[in-house]
């Protein structure tokens, strides 16, 4: 199979970035490994803000919706249930259908991976009832399936508090939420006022020590300062916060440096959204854990990088959409949290000098 | 910390560290271990891991393979085991023309008490009952098996150092020099002097030459390996290009290819391979893969280890090979008898360096 453009992953960032290349008439080809478009977006019941400002704030399966949409009049083929499985010696990329794996030739290849949720280790963690708060939400809003009676929550983010609201609502009563440091990590006082208001118990400075039970969790010890409270429950959500997915740029040898507040380990990029690969670009949390204003915009701009080096865009246009794209991110960014955006502008700085490349040379 | 040292190992995979255990049996202070990176991260860390005698071609270098063979039961009684499991080893043809060749191989091995029987058809089927039945024949050597490779290193260290024997990681040794009768080594982190310095940097063994004015030609062959899904016992011997290691999973890998130090894995070969292991053993096509991993060989230019004194420099000895993991006990045996006694209970002339002269 041939193609302009290869979109690896049909997220938020992906979809973004198909229609920007599909919209200027390139011909584009998007993978993506599970069954349906839109990434995690498709399950968010919750209200998704800090939009680029060409969209209203609406719910995330509403502009997931809204993404596909817009790439119906254009070359776009879709190809769900199709991994990325590795390269072939001529550097094309190597995708499976299930059965068999084939090549697709691409000009360039826009790496839109996502991220994955980190979990936290404690004694018996891999007990049945322990799962991530984002496979909490994904039972509930994708599977309609309720995962568990009584639960707990390990962690305090804005999303594990929006979780813990969307689980109450489907009749899931919260024993608590853990927070192992001395508030709660959430930023967004709209939901820590939500938690209140449903008498959700908060504990401070306490951790998850162990989970017991036969065979599946039906006891949480929490450890606070010398206690152990134990909480009867059936469901344990960790909060541990995301990953970027970086295997497919490993495999395609990208360079990585290291940013905290990113995620970790990121491929290395710069301000054309373009890794240290030649025809390899990348957009949305696998650049970068942000929020889903910046996941677009990374994904945007990565197209309209494409777009300019296939010759459907000229230079200057390019120059000054990305420019105006950096502007939004930033503000997005240095809103919510100014550290973010400082490390991402540190990231593009150092984009000449990684601290991890060519890890295939032994 | 320490800088002058008795004898300094160049290199910690698992031909370093045999060494460096069966030296500790002997002496027990001033020994130190270099290694650029950790003791997995060349090729020991990256191999089939078959202890492999037959077929190896001629006839003198499997003697010699066999014999290191013969040591693993009791070198896994004084280190800890390693997971060796002497399975015997098939060798499949599927063409009744090899059959000939097969002959010849078994009569050629016979002359130095090396058992090979050429099995039939049916004999083969009813050894590995899920083999390909078009299969025409076989080679079969009880003598043949594999070992854990993760923990062979593991264990020569551990071994290794609790009998005193010094290990510096993460530095990379970029000269050495010699001065009067002493070495001295140029790491990354720092100098050090010795008496003897042994190269046993595997692949890189070339590189790490040049820096003594030694021409060691080893060059670069990558393999790719494919690793199934754990599956339930099912292949019973060592056959060619596949193994299942004692966690269920089947190790598969037959590529040879020039890549340098390129250690990527492509799906070129890794189709290839696949398709090779299912044309061996038809239900494999069931099996997922989960991972690919490639490793590059340190092959000698004539395919034969190079073993021994550096004559051209004193006190310069070099060990270096393809199927070290097979070799590496009677490697490690005999090098610590050149260094200790000064010669060898067996004959390492035919792997001398000067061969290449
Ligand atoms: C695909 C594949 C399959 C194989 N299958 C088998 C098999 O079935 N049976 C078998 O017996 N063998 C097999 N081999 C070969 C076997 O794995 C090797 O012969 C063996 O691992 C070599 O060990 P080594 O200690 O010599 O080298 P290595 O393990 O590579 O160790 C050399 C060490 O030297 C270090 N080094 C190099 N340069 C420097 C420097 N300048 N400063 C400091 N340190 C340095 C490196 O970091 C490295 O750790 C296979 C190999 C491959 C690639």
């Amino acid at each position: 199979m041939e193609t302009d453009v290869l979109i690896i992953g049909a997220g938020p960032a992906g979809l973004a970035a198909a229609f920007e290349a599909g919209s200027r008439g390139l011909d584009v080809v998007m993978i993506d490994e599970s069954s349906r478009l839109g990434g995690q977006l498709s399950q968010q019941t919750q209200m998704v803000s800090m939009l680029p400002s060409q969209y209203p704030p609406m719910k995330g399966f509403e502009l997931a919706k809204l993404l596909i949409n817009q790439l119906h009049d254009f070359p776009v083929k879709i190809l769900l249930n199709h991994p990325f499985i590795g390269l072939y010696q001529d550097g094309s990329i190597g995708v499976s259908d299930g059965k068999n794996v084939f090549p697709i030739s691409a000009k360039k290849v826009i790496v839109t991976t996502g991220a994955a949720e980190r979990a936290i280790p404690f004694l018996k963690w891999t007990m049945p009832g322990v799962m991530t708060i984002g496979a909490a939400q994904t039972l509930v809003n994708r599977d309609f399936v309720v995962p568990g009676k009584k639960a707990v929550i390990f962690g305090s983010s804005d999303f594990a508090l929006d979780v813990a609201i969307q689980l109450k609502q489907v009749g899931v009563e919260i024993e608590g939420i853990i927070e192992e440091s001395t508030k709660l990590t959430a930023q967004n006082m709209d939901k820590i006022n939500l938690i209140k208001q449903a008498s959700i118990p908060i504990y401070l400075n306490s951790f998850i020590k162990e989970v017991g039970g036969n065979g599946q969790v039906e006891e949480v010890y929490v450890q606070q300062d010398q206690e152990v409270k134990t909480f009867h429950a059936d469901l344990v959500c960790v909060d541990g916060g995301r990953k970027p997915i970086t295997e497919v740029f490993y495999q395609l040898d990208c360079s990585f440096s290291y940013q905290e507040k990113l995620g970790g380990w990121i491929p290395q990029y710069n301000e054309r959204l373009q890794s240290s690969q030649e025809g390899v670009y990348l957009g949305g949390n696998a650049a970068g854990i942000s929020f889903h204003g910046s996941i677009l915009l990374t994904g945007i701009i990565a197209g309209i990088s494409v777009c300019e080096d296939l010759g459907v865009l000229e230079a200057d246009e390019a120059n000054s959409l990305r420019d105006s794209l950096f502007k939004e991110i930033k503000i997005i960014e240095s809103k919510q949290d100014d550290h973010l955006w400082l490390e991402r502008m540190t990231h593009i700085e150092n984009f000449l000098h990684p601290k991890l490349k060519n890890q295939f040379i032994s | 910390m320490n800088t002058s040292y008795e004898t300094i190992i160049i290199g910690g995979g698992v031909i370093g560290n045999s060494i460096a255990y069966h030296l500790s049996e002997r002496y027990r202070e001033g020994v130190l271990v270099i290694d650029k990176k950790y003791p997995l991260s060349g090729t020991s860390g990256s191999t089939q891991a078959w202890v492999w005698v037959h077929n190896k071609t001629p006839s003198s270098y499997a003697e010699f393979s066999m014999y290191s063979a013969e040591l693993y039961p009791y070198l896994s009684r004084k280190i800890g085991d390693v997971e060796y499991k002497r399975t015997g080893g098939l060798s499949p043809f599927f063409n009744e023309k090899d059959r000939d060749k097969a002959k010849r191989l078994a009569e050629s091995y016979r002359e130095i008490g090396i058992k090979i029987k050429v099995l039939s058809r049916e004999e083969v089927i009813e050894k590995e009952p899920s083999i390909n039945p078009n299969v025409a024949g076989a080679t079969f050597s009880k003598i043949d098996g594999n070992v854990n490779p993760f923990r062979l290193a593991d264990m020569y260290m551990r071994a290794a150092k609790k009998n005193g024997i010094e290990y510096s990681y993460y530095n990379e040794v970029i000269d050495i020099q010699k001065k009067n009768d002493q070495f001295i080594v140029f790491s990354k982190n720092g100098e050090y002097t010795c008496k003897n310095v042994i190269l046993a940097g595997g692949t890189w063994s070339r590189e790490l030459g040049k820096m003594v004015g030694v021409h060691i030609p080893v060059n670069q062959v990558r393999g790719q390996i494919l690793v199934t899904e754990p599956l339930k016992p099912f292949i019973n011997y060592t056959i060619s290009g596949m193994r299942q290691a004692n966690n269920g999973e089947v190790l598969i890998g037959y590529s040879m290819e020039e890549a340098g130090f390129n250690r990527s894995t492509t799906l070129d070969v890794m189709q290839e391979t696949a398709n090779m292991a299912m044309y061996y053993i038809p239900d494999l096509g069931k099996a997922k893969v989960v991972r690919a991993f490639s490793g590059i060989r340190a092959v000698p230019e004539d395919g034969l280890p190079i073993i021994g004194k550096v004559p051209s420099v004193e006190n310069l000895y070099v060990a270096t090979m393809h199927s070290g993991i097979t070799l590496s006990p009677l490697v490690g045996t005999l090098m610590t008898e050149l260094l200790v006694d000064g010669d060898t209970s067996l004959s390492i002339a035919p792997y001398s360096i000067e061969r290449f002269k």
